[in-house]
């Protein structure tokens, strides 16, 4: 998880394996994150079983303490090779297309009136869910992008939202599009719906209420939409915003 | 920065031609002063302040790239 704040906590039979799980499900090295040791768990029984198990807090050593957003690191695969990503043109028809067209252009003129140097890569995406409607997806590929992204999404949402206005009142109606910068919200969901499901079985193990960090409501939509058919646990968001967080308890 | 207020504005208002935008400079602070038609003033502000926040939100990143610090007002056309 590249955002700040995020804080992960992991029940396994030893401290070192539970930091061990911990960092490969971040996918990060021991150095990038801190260690809190809320309970070293105990001995007793045949291979830790019925012993206590331990439970470490692993907070990510982050960008906060550099700088102000969470770093854009260079995506390795190219967002296209998604394989919910759509080519680019093949089979559009030519409505898509000048919706396509003139929504780049809308984000590449705020771009550049904000003075950033990157292009927009659009695409039509097809929607996982319910809504059969193809999803716009503008991506801005450049160097040195977080301040695009800017604290809990802030400044891309707020790129999105505008895009979104300026693209509605030019075509006269609204469209499903998503502004994105080098595939951020689409790693960025891939990890919430991981920390959705590793919160979820950590308030059935431990029968406690679960507090997700703040988080803006196309995230926390994301944490519902994941955890909604969960056997075990209800999802509901409390808190006002700019702070409101999700909460995951047993049903 | 100035450039930036003045194509969100534009775009997104029924009479561009009544849009402008007054710029005051005070050592590394920008203040910006929008007006727009009276019946636009609801489309540049938004539902609870959100299209006007926004705006804001996106004029930082600008002012962030000139080292200054910015602030946008919005008002009534005179």
């Amino acid at each position: 998880m590249t955002q700040e704040d995020t804080t992960l906590e992991i029940i396994a039979p030893t401290v070192d394996e539970a930091i061990s799980m911990g960092c490969d499900q971040l996918g990060l090295p021991r150095e990038a994150v801190k260690v809190e040791i809320l309970d070293a768990g105990g001995k007793g029984g045949i291979f830790g079983l019925r012993s206590r198990q331990a439970r470490v807090r692993l907070r990510i050593i982050s960008e906060e303490e550099e700088q102000d957003e969470p770093a854009v690191e260079t995506a390795p695969a190219v967002v296209k090779s998604e394989p919910e990503a759509a080519k680019a043109d093949a089979g559009l028809d030519d409505e898509k297309r000048m919706v396509l067209q003139i929504a780049t252009t809308v984000l590449e003129g705020l771009l550049e009136k904000m003075k950033v140097r990157a292009s927009v890569e659009s695409s039509y995406i097809e929607n996982g869910e319910e809504n059969e409607e193809p999803v716009l997806l503008l991506d801005i590929i450049g160097d040195d992008l977080s301040i695009l992204i800017g604290r809990r999404s802030e400044t891309l949402n707020a790129l999105q939202y505008i895009t979104n206005l300026i693209v509605g009142k030019e075509l006269g109606h609204w469209i499903p599009l998503i502004v994105d910068v080098q595939g951020y919200r689409i790693r960025r969901e891939r990890q919430l719906r991981q920390l959705a499901r590793r919160m979820a079985d950590q308030a059935v193990q431990t029968g406690r209420r679960q507090l997700l960090e703040p988080m803006p409501a196309n995230e926390r939509r994301l944490i519902h939409l994941e955890l909604r058919s969960h056997p075990d646990v209800v999802t509901r968001s409390v808190g006002e915003e700019p702070y409101r967080k999700v909460t995951i308890s047993l049903k | 920065m100035k450039e930036l207020v003045e194509y969100i504005a534009c775009s997104l208002v029924d009479s561009p031609a009544e849009v402008h935008v007054k710029e005051r400079r005070s050592g590394n602070r920008v203040y910006l002063e929008l007006h727009v038609a009276k019946n636009d003033m609801g489309r540049v502000i938004g539902k609870g302040g959100r299209v006007a926040n926004s705006a804001r939100v996106l004029l930082r990143v600008a002012a962030a790239r000139e080292g200054k610090q910015v602030n946008l007002e919005i008002s009534e056309p005179r």
